[in-house]
């Protein structure tokens, strides 16, 4: 006699199945991509599709059971697919109720670079005029400690924060001493060019365990090109800065930032290349952002998405081939996209959250104490557009500022799951509100999605992932890598 | 200039209302759309907003009506999986603490 049931014995004792939420969207023109709720995919024909909505799968296809295993169809005798699907929606939204980790220090608009796409730095040695003041870093910080979440980052921003280090430096020792009765898991992170790096920055950052995000675009002409500075040095000075960073701080604790260019566009292998030379495991494929002088040179108008996607797609094929030789290497939007497709988490990668990140993940202290829902809010005010200034820091109350119809509204006309075409996209548990951009480009916080280069874009991303995934088992196991990272 | 107008007719009995006019919206940087409803045919005027090739503009229409009928899919699954829906997210929030009562 046999210790296990027959095969038959685990068919399904009614006739008919029904349907858990589910969405779809059409891959090619051969096939469809159904999600569930909780963002969990799969791939099946045009005619399958009708054959699911319609109650005409039998037990017996290999699609049903791939269905009812993922919680896309349920049978009535099933003991818990509701239960199990709530649990993964739940996991991903669980970051909601911590509500606010980020906070940016904006303590200087001064900077050593005058970058043609950056959004707002200055060139001035007038510190009165763009520097922070101790006052509103004293009120910005009851701001931080006002939020719940247990992990508070405090990120400093510039302009090029090195140029306002003495501030830097309040921060990070007031900010601990009122944390000692808090216990709060507090992280800091100075984004820099690393130009300016002394003995000095190190030994406090080593002290204090604090983070450097930096920026590199590419090989020494296109680096240069991209971001000048007097001297014409700015990537020796990236490259002298890592090697001392990394040996003072440890090897990771400096990553680096590219943005795409229309120069950039012909050399995506060298990019990677230069990030492979120095050290780096992964690269992040940035298009322009809309805001500030990228808009004022033209950058931004430079490429269309069309020319960026090819660029992207070209940079991760490389990428993938770099990996299938041994070597580990990752595409950082990838990675956040591939997380939140193949696993219940959800990396809190602001441009992509639902309800949007504005304000309830970051937060903006800019240098004169305005405070902004977001980076790219305090870049549109600098082109002339308050529709995200919160209040300001030394002037508004937390409740003023948080409960403002200016950030709630922005929050709720854009809640993906009621927003027009967003509702029904099969892409939803993987794509972000984006407020802002909608505001800055197409002047709705909204927008219409059939004409949004975000849509264009994410959409092209989301397709070409599941495609590379289920053309090539070997890029699939490197993709669920990159998604279950520690 | 842009190409001449296109008239496309569905039945009231195979296709809801809404499924049309989310199908339009989905087409809304090509299209601009009229549509009215006369004794159980819904007729749709469709505007292009550019000039197309003759073969260009029928895959167009033929992606148009594609859509009305993932539409319709569409309106079917949201509504009967509304009660499941609510039930799962009910759960999925449940003690969550996010709720002024809890």
């Amino acid at each position: 006699m046999s210790k296990f049931h027959s095969k038959e014995d685990y068919l399904p004792t009614e006739a008919s199945y029904k349907l858990l939420p589910i969405k779809f969207e059409r891959l090619n023109s051969d096939e469809y991509v159904l999600t569930n709720m909780s963002g969990e995919f799969t791939v099946i024909e045009n005619a399958d599709l009708d054959k699911v909505v319609n109650y005409k799968l039998v037990p017996e296809d290999q699609l049903y059971a791939d269905l009812r295993s993922r919680q896309f169809i349920y049978e009535p005798n099933d003991k818990s697919p509701v239960q199990m699907l709530a649990l993964k929606v739940r996991t991903k939204y669980s970051r909601l109720a911590n509500f606010t980790n980020l906070h940016l220090f904006v303590v200087t608009l001064r900077c050593d670079h005058s970058c043609p796409y950056c959004q707002v730095s200055r060139q001035s040695e007038d510190k009165s005029s763009f520097d922070m003041t101790k006052e509103m870093a004293d009120k910005g910080l009851d701001f931080v400690f006002r939020s719940p979440s247990p992990a508070l980052k405090i990120e400093f921003q510039g302009g090029e924060p090195l140029l306002n280090f003495e501030l830097v430096k309040y921060i990070v020792l007031e900010a601990k001493k009122r944390n000692e009765s808090l216990g709060r898991d507090l992280a800091f992170v100075i984004a820099t060019t690393l130009s300016l790096l002394t003995d000095e920055v190190l030994d406090f950052c080593k002290a204090h365990n604090i983070f450097l995000s930096s920026s590199l675009d590419g090989v020494e002409a296109l680096h240069n090109a991209n971001r000048p500075r007097a001297g014409k040095n700015s990537h020796q000075k990236f490259v002298e800065g890592l090697g001392k960073a990394r040996l003072a701080l440890g090897f990771d604790n400096v990553s680096a930032l590219m943005t795409t260019t229309e120069q950039s566009l012909p050399q995506v292998k060298s990019i990677i290349d230069e990030y492979l030379r120095l050290g780096f495991n992964g690269i992040f494929l940035r298009p322009l952002s809309p805001y500030g002088f990228a808009i004022k040179t033209k950058k931004y108008r430079a490429y269309n998405t069309e020319r960026w996607l090819e660029f992207y797609k070209e940079g991760l094929d490389y990428i993938i081939e770099l990996n299938k030789a041994g070597v580990r290497f990752t595409e950082h939007y990838t990675s956040l996209i591939l997380t939140k497709m193949l696993t219940s988490n959800d990396p809190g990668f602001v441009d992509l959250m639902n309800p949007s990140g504005a304000g309830i993940a970051a937060i903006v202290f800019n240098y004169d104490g305005g405070v902004y829902a977001s980076d790219e809010s305090r870049m549109l005010a600098e082109m002339g557009d308050d529709s995200f200034r919160l209040g300001h820091i030394e002037k508004n109350t937390y409740e003023e500022m948080m409960l403002s119809d200016k950030l709630l509204d922005a929050l709720e006309d854009t809640f993906t799951l009621s927003v027009p075409m967003c509702s029904d996209c099969a892409f939803e548990p993987y794509c972000g509100a984006e407020p802002v951009y909608h505001h800055a480009v197409y002047g709705d916080s909204v927008a219409r999605k059939p004409e949004s280069e975000f849509c264009k874009r994410n959409m092209a991303i989301y397709k070409h992932l599941i495609e590379l995934m289920r053309s090539d088992a070997e890029t699939k196991q490197i993709f669920l890598g990159w998604a279950n990272r520690c | 200039m842009a190409s001449a107008d296109v008239v496309l007719v569905f039945d009231e009995r195979l296709f809801s209302i809404e499924a049309v006019q989310k199908a339009a919206y989905r087409f809304i940087h090509l299209f601009a759309m009229d549509m009215s409803l006369v004794n159980g045919s819904i007729t749709c005027t469709l505007t292009p907003s550019q000039e197309h090739s003759p073969e260009g503009l029928q895959h167009y229409i033929d992606e148009f009506k594609k859509e009305v009928l993932d539409q319709h899919l569409r309106i079917k699954i949201k509504a009967e999986t509304e009660d499941v829906r609510n039930l799962v997210l009910g759960i999925a929030f449940s003690n969550s603490g996010l709720l002024a009562s809890e």
